[in-house]
């Protein structure tokens, strides 16, 4: 009779070890390449805590309606903000007094400061108004001082100007008003601060970006920052109406307190700027939003932590811009310290 | 002494007790002078870990790296530097659905930040630290967008004073440094 093979010939006896130590091997490195890839979804180099504003950092190309020209570099140290003057020159209020440029980026004049320019305006004369931290400067179109004016109030941080005709506006953050000054210097009146007697709520100016620009139809548009908005006064302080409203999103004004600002083309439309998520946009006169000039893509290093307002007095973030007669819109990027110059796309 | 001369002619101190008052007041003078420079070296000597705010990046490290299980650095409030703001971008999210204190508007993950009505349109901002547990996500939200009043210190009622801190040693923006411990917060101060 035949013995039933119960027991392992010695063929087989190799043949299932070798499958069974192939399992263990195939086992071994499906459960390595696992642990491999659950480490790398793991990986330490992502914040669990990071502040996420990664959506609103890209723009839908399709709002915008710039492209970049040129870039203007070698200005002076810590350049604040950027006016547009007689010929379509450029004025650079930085740390030591105000560059002049041509358009193309020429140097043309230097106007030096005792202390840091933090505004400048031109006139179409060619006189040339610095705000000081405190006080406004007055040179005429050789550079040469023709006086100074000190401000009405204590605790002054001028930190936006314009000129008109007959007057200057001076905006100072820390006391949230806009001074009329006529063009001999002499106070004219006070614009913005709250008051219910003429319904004006107030400037909300939680850190020094206080704007002011004065439109061809005669009235001034004034950032309120703390309000994300744009407010419209007449030179005689009355508030007729106000834009914007707080948001993320492009047709909004991002952060605690934006727009820092201003700039006017000559029918009406407003450029906004804004830091944190820095980028330039344009608004119509009938105060919607139009186009992006320029998105935060444009502008890395300025939106990078760190670069805001750590530095010397919380004022070198974000940006400032300007227009030319052309309808170009010049840039200053306060943390790079340089303009880019920006044409409307074909 | 000298029994010639009168009385009302000799001196009050003589040349002995001169001498030896002077030396009692050299020696008294001197051990002050050194237990002075011991007491000033001594606190001289002593520093602790503490963060350069002007160097942190907001990182988050100190929130997942400090050795104690809840982090010794916490972020602290420079009240001088608020804004006070309605829209507080260390309190809510960036794009709250409303300006309350719903959680889901909220930024911090361990609702550690009170709001508190001051005035229209002011709010005040408070930071508990028993809550907070360092991960400066609100300190981002505030430097990015606004004055920068919150930042992040150790905070040495609870650091341990390590001799090699932790933190210090993946810190991306190298703000950990030795400071007195006679002075030992970086504080902000008021610019605007």
């Amino acid at each position: 009779m035949e013995r039933p093979n119960k027991d392992l010939s010695r063929r087989q006896f190799f043949n299932q070890s070798i499958r069974g130590a192939s399992a263990c091997v195939a086992g071994g490195v499906a459960l390595a390449t696992l642990a491999r890839a659950a480490k790398a979804g793991g990986d330490s180099s992502v914040n669990p805590f990071s502040y996420d504003v990664e959506r609103a950092s890209r723009v839908d190309p399709g709002l915008i309606k710039y492209e970049q020209v040129k870039r203007l570099s070698g200005l002076a140290r810590e350049p604040r903000r950027i006016a547009a003057g007689p010929g379509d020159s450029l004025y650079i209020a930085t740390s030591t007094g105000v560059d002049i440029l041509h358009r193309t980026g020429a140097k043309l004049a230097q106007i030096s400061t005792a202390s840091a320019a933090r505004c400048v305006a031109a006139a179409e004369d060619g006189t040339v108004y610095i705000g000081l931290r405190t006080h406004v400067e007055v040179f005429d179109r050789q550079g040469r001082q023709l006086s100074t004016w000190e401000a009405p109030t204590k605790k002054t941080w001028f930190t936006g100007l314009c000129v008109g005709a007959n007057d200057v506006f001076a905006a100072d953050s820390a006391n949230r008003v806009v001074f009329r000054y006529d063009r001999s210097g002499k106070l004219a009146g006070r614009i913005g601060e709250k008051s219910q007697e003429r319904n004006i709520p107030g400037l909300i100016v939680p850190s020094p970006y206080l704007d002011v620009k004065l439109g061809l139809d005669g009235l001034l548009r004034v950032n309120n920052p703390g309000r994300h908005s744009v407010q419209v006064f007449t030179p005689a302080g009355d508030l007729e109406f106000s834009w914007g409203k707080p948001s993320l999103a492009v047709d909004g004004f991002c952060g605690c307190c934006n727009p820092v600002g201003l700039a006017l083309f000559s029918d009406g439309r407003c450029v906004t700027c804004e830091k944190g998520v820095p980028r330039v946009k344009v608004y119509s006169a009938e105060r919607s939003f139009e186009s992006v000039v320029a998105g935060p893509e444009l502008f890395r290093e300025n939106g990078r932590p760190g670069q805001v307002s750590d530095r010397s007095d919380g004022t070198l973030g974000g940006l400032d811009a300007t227009v030319d007669s052309q309808g170009n819109v010049y840039i200053l990027d306060l943390v790079a310290g340089d303009v880019r110059v920006m044409k409307p796309k074909a | 002494m000298n029994e010639n001369v009168p009385s009302s002619q000799q001196p009050s101190v003589n040349r002995r007790q001169f001498l030896r008052d002077g030396t009692r007041i050299a020696a008294m003078t001197g051990l002050g002078g050194l237990l002075g420079l011991m007491a000033t070296r001594s606190s001289g000597q002593g520093t602790v870990w503490q963060i350069d705010p002007q160097k942190c990046l907001r990182c988050s490290n100190c929130a997942t790296h400090c050795v104690l299980e809840q982090s010794a650095v916490k972020c602290v409030h420079a009240f001088a530097i608020c804004g006070y703001c309605q829209l507080c971008t260390g309190y809510f999210e960036p794009e709250p659905n409303d300006l309350n204190t719903g959680a889901e508007n909220c930024l911090c993950p361990t609702a550690a930040i009170k709001r508190s009505y001051v005035e229209d349109p002011y709010f005040e901002y408070t930071i508990d630290e028993r809550l907070c547990i360092g991960c400066a996500k609100c300190v981002e939200g505030c430097n990015r967008f606004g004055n920068g009043s919150l930042f992040m210190q150790v905070r040495h009622d609870r650091c341990v004073n390590c001799n090699e801190c932790a933190i210090s040693k993946v810190c991306p923006g190298d703000a950990f440094r030795r400071e007195p411990a006679s002075h030992p917060y970086l504080l902000k101060t008021m610019s605007h």
